[in-house]
């Protein structure tokens, strides 16, 4: 996790710092922060917005946005039932997500709490990211199994 | 035995004690050192997360009332989300049984034209028998979850609710993924073989025509889904095929999406031991999401079907003393938390779906066969798991209330019959030759004490222990505690009346329980002296049975008997409403915990105002006083030295705090170390039985390596226990005294 700078360039360098020169980067569109703070990253050459079925099995870099974060438990809560997050978030190696840091609570319950939240039709598809999918079941703890290998979230200051 | 065994699936109906005897054999020679890696650390972590929750104690309420309250209108709510799923676009089916929740899924995959489906974790899918219905319809199913997938290649059932494949070594995973896939790719280590598992996977998910999934909860208000994981397998087998089918029981539906907040950290808290695990999800399907078309097979739609299965949960629901395993929402704190899971794991202790001490109730329930909930007997109800349980389930009372039903399924023996006659055993009973001598241990030791020395003696004669083990079933093989010729009680009123108090402190009432009038005397003597010596008044009770050691063998009717008697005799006796202090940690246990479910409300609300730990009482009466405890309690005269190390009984933890008594050795200047194991597995009569003398060694393995570690590291230490049974296995097991705690408070007089 890193906090990083309000502004779309700062977004741009983090990501791209993160990325350490894979590409494609898919993003998924974000739905929570203003498109705004993903320009630049998008006129970045290997970004793509609009990814066919094959550049999901093969882009090694996701970028989201995230509706909230948590903090006791470092989780990031995106939305998937929007356009194509629940895939940019699930099927490359690292999953970037972008947060902002007035979207921060302190625990899980803290969510269900408020009031939109406790509305039906609010955030119908969402998940609570806290790490890189993982597995103990073949021993030792292993990072990266059928979802990403690494989790980085940049909370914007 | 075991190497004739193909697979442990032929150990997993146990429906006789033949079979859980070789279940316990198989457990115990092939699988138990990965079970014990894998459940202890389970264990630590939980411990770990738990204490770091703030609210920890208010969330398990929380959780519990939800539970409470969702079951007892379950009807209402199945009816609101079947409406609330076909709202969302979603298809609703209710499944009586395990055949009617198969057909449905049958048809839905034959009219979708499914020929593979990827399927997350679902105990309720094995509890149906899901996947071999499919697979007769020609549909070739993956399991995605890694101990699934390892399960499947092996074609075994599972052996733990939240990790199924506890019981695989990396070792044994590499051998049978060499033997079953035939590949030359490395797989030596937990990365190589989670590659291997994930990119034959990956392609299996982009190619599927179905998905399959269970849920941790339901909300019935708006019909979301939440579903704990930390592969993504779940996530995935959700997103990427065009058709979703969630399965899971009537048990699983709350009132709304809010009751799930409870539930997010301490679903994950009290099962991996995680502050959440990776991937906690709300679905509200069928997903808003487009389909993408990894298959190449042009545009879909999605399609979502929720099934909910009753399979004998309405029935459990409407059976008041077992109801409770309901609220399990399958963390299995209490399999990681058992001392008798940690060495054996669900393939000994389990049925072929569910495992450990909730898993019982649910096999039972669930095949509608009493039978094979015989696993059951592995439960000793030393209570560790209560506490632990996120919902509160008293789980070693389920136990409790099979084993009195299983006991009426046996024919009764000519001398088991004899028995209920000549010692007056409620007929309703039905128990065993040997149930009947356990639970009449006061019996037994009462004529054992009368003819000492002869019936010690007579033990030692040849062929008398091969005699006790084949009529009674006491293992050849254990030490037993020689009757002393005067008991507790009767040294009491010989000598000790000869003693004057002090008269300056409290009138104590001391509860000469069985265990150590008979038992022990001269530690009930000491545990006097000790009190005397800090100012107290002590009377001594007469010695009836409590009641314990008929429950523990399922004798709920004799419990309930006893536990009446000396409720009546007690409130008789201490109308004053002095302490009445317990030196033996299971008899405590029994009248502060077990006596809410045999007396009624009143009589145990005052019998538990009253009673409490005698060392704890020792320790808090002195903390209060003006003087130094080191006055009456000098260290010096322990020759020994300062360096203990201490295991405090299993059931005094669940009622009382052990530390008391810790900080209170500590003050005197002792050097505690304290065991870190959940029981000694002797467990009362336990580890005394020929069928589970191994398991019950097996167990104390661990406490004896923790006591070399400390000795290892810090010199001889003195062995010290609180419970009559730890003292006898700690004793067996290290060669060396133990002492109980009043016991060495009287040697430093």
């Amino acid at each position: 996790m890193e906090v990083v700078g309000r502004s779309p360039e700062a977004v741009r360098d983090a990501v791209l710092a993160r990325s350490s020169g894979k590409r494609p980067i898919l993003l998924a569109e974000p739905h929570y922060l203003s498109l705004d703070f993903f320009r630049p990253l998008l006129c970045v050459e290997g970004v793509i917005s609009r990814p066919r079925p094959d550049d999901y099995r093969t882009a090694p870099v996701g970028v989201t946005d995230a509706f909230a974060a948590v903090a006791r438990t470092g989780s990031v809560c995106v939305d998937i039932g929007a356009d194509i997050a629940g895939y940019v978030s699930l099927l490359p190696r690292l999953h970037i997500a972008v947060v902002d840091i007035h979207k921060l609570v302190f625990r899980p319950s803290d969510l269900f709490r408020l009031e939109p939240f406790a509305r039906p039709t609010y955030q119908e598809n969402f998940v609570f990211i806290s790490g890189p999918s993982a597995t103990a079941d073949m021993g030792p703890l292993v990072r990266g199994v059928h979802g990403p290998h690494e989790l980085h979230i940049l909370v914007l200051s | 035995m075991s190497k004739q065994m193909k697979s442990p699936r032929e150990i997993a109906a146990k429906r006789t004690k033949e079979i859980l005897r070789r279940a316990i054999h198989f457990a115990l020679e092939t699988e138990s050192s990965a079970v014990r890696h894998n459940t202890r650390t389970f264990n630590r972590s939980r411990y770990r997360a738990t204490s770091s929750l703030p609210d920890y104690d208010a969330l398990k309420d929380e959780a519990r009332r939800i539970k409470e309250a969702s079951l007892a209108n379950r009807m209402a709510l199945v009816q609101q989300l079947s409406e609330s799923v076909m709202r969302n676009g979603g298809h609703f089916f209710f499944a009586r049984d395990a055949r009617e929740a198969c057909q449905y899924v049958q048809e839905v995959c034959k009219r979708r034209q499914v020929r593979s489906m990827v399927k997350g974790k679902s105990m309720t899918s094995e509890e149906i028998h899901l996947n071999t219905a499919l697979e007769r319809d020609g549909i070739r199913v993956v399991e995605t979850d890694l101990a699934e997938f390892i399960l499947q290649a092996a074609d075994e059932q599972p052996s733990h609710i939240v990790g199924p494949a506890i019981h695989y070594s990396r070792e044994r995973i590499t051998a049978l993924f060499r033997r079953k896939f035939q590949t030359d790719l490395p797989l030596d280590t937990g990365e190589e073989l989670t590659r291997f598992a994930r990119e034959r996977l990956r392609s299996d998910f982009l190619a599927a025509d179905a998905g399959f999934t269970g849920a941790n909860l339901v909300s019935a208000e708006c019909g979301s889904l939440l579903l704990v994981e930390s592969e993504a397998n779940i996530r995935l087998s959700c997103i990427a095929p065009p058709l979703h089918i969630a399965l899971t029981g009537l048990e699983k539906i709350v009132p709304s999406r809010r009751e799930f907040a409870p539930f997010i950290e301490l679903l994950a808290a009290s099962g991996t031991g995680q502050p959440l695990s990776s991937y906690t999800s709300v679905f509200r399907p069928p997903l808003p999401v487009p389909v993408s078309d990894f298959r190449g097979a042009g545009p879909a739609t999605r399609e979502f079907h929720m099934v909910i299965v009753d399979n004998g949960r309405e029935a459990l629901a409407q059976d008041a003393r077992l109801s409770e395993a309901l609220y399990c929402i399958r963390c299995s704190a209490c399999l990681n938390s058992c001392a008798n899971f940690q060495v054996l794991g669900g393939h000994g202790f389990g049925g072929a779906t569910y495992s450990g001490g909730i898993g019982a109730t649910w096999e039972a329930a669930t095949t509608g066969e009493l039978k094979l909930a015989r696993f059951s007997d592995l439960c000793t109800g030393c209570s560790r798991c209560v506490p632990q349980c996120p919902v509160r389930i008293d789980i070693p009372g389920l136990n409790v209330e099979l084993r009195s039903r299983l006991n009426q399924l046996v024919p009764l023996s000519i001398v088991a019959r004899t028995l209920h006659l000549l010692l007056g055993v409620p007929p309703v009973e039905n128990a065993s030759t040997q149930q009947i001598f356990f639970a009449h241990y006061d019996r037994v030791a009462r004529w054992g004490t009368f003819f000492a020395p002869l019936s010690n003696f007579a033990t030692r004669i040849p062929g008398a222990r091969w005699f006790l083990e084949k009529s009674f079933g006491i293992d050849r093989r254990r030490h037993l505690a020689a009757f002393p010729k005067k008991t507790w009680v009767e040294i009491a009123a010989k000598e000790l009346t000869a003693m004057a108090d002090s008269h300056r402190g409290p009138d104590v009432l001391v509860l000469a329980d069985v265990f150590t009038n008979y038992g022990a005397p001269q530690r009930g003597v000491d545990a006097i002296r000790c009190l005397r010596a800090a100012g107290a008044r002590v009377r001594l009770t007469k010695s009836l049975p409590d009641g314990r050691a008929a429950l523990s063998q399922g004798m709920i009717e004799t419990a309930r008997i006893q536990a009446e008697t000396l409720s009546k005799y007690l409130a008789a006796e201490n109308a004053a409403g002095r302490p009445l202090l317990v030196v033996e940690p299971s008899v405590l246990a029994m009248i502060l915990r077990e006596y809410r479910k045999l007396l009624s409300a009143e009589s145990f609300a005052n019998l538990r105002s009253f009673t409490g730990d005698l060392m704890e009482f020792l320790a808090r009466h002195l903390a209060q006083q003006a003087g130094d405890p080191r006055a009456i309690f000098d260290i010096r005269k322990f020759a020994p030295g300062p360096k203990i190390f201490y295991h405090a009984h299993c059931q005094q933890r669940a009622v009382c705090d052990p530390s008391v008594t810790v900080e209170f050795l500590q003050r005197l200047g002792f050097q505690v170390t304290c065991s870190q194991v959940e029981c000694c597995g002797m467990a009362g009569s336990f580890g005394y039985k020929k069928d589970f003398y191994d398991v019950s060694q097996a167990v104390s393995e661990e406490l004896v390596e923790q006591w070399k570690a400390a000795e290892s590291a810090n010199g001889p230490h003195t062995l010290l226990a609180s419970g009559i049974s730890c003292i006898e296995q700690l004793q067996g097991a290290t060669g060396r005294v133990v002492l109980h705690p009043v016991e060495l408070l009287a040697k430093m007089l």
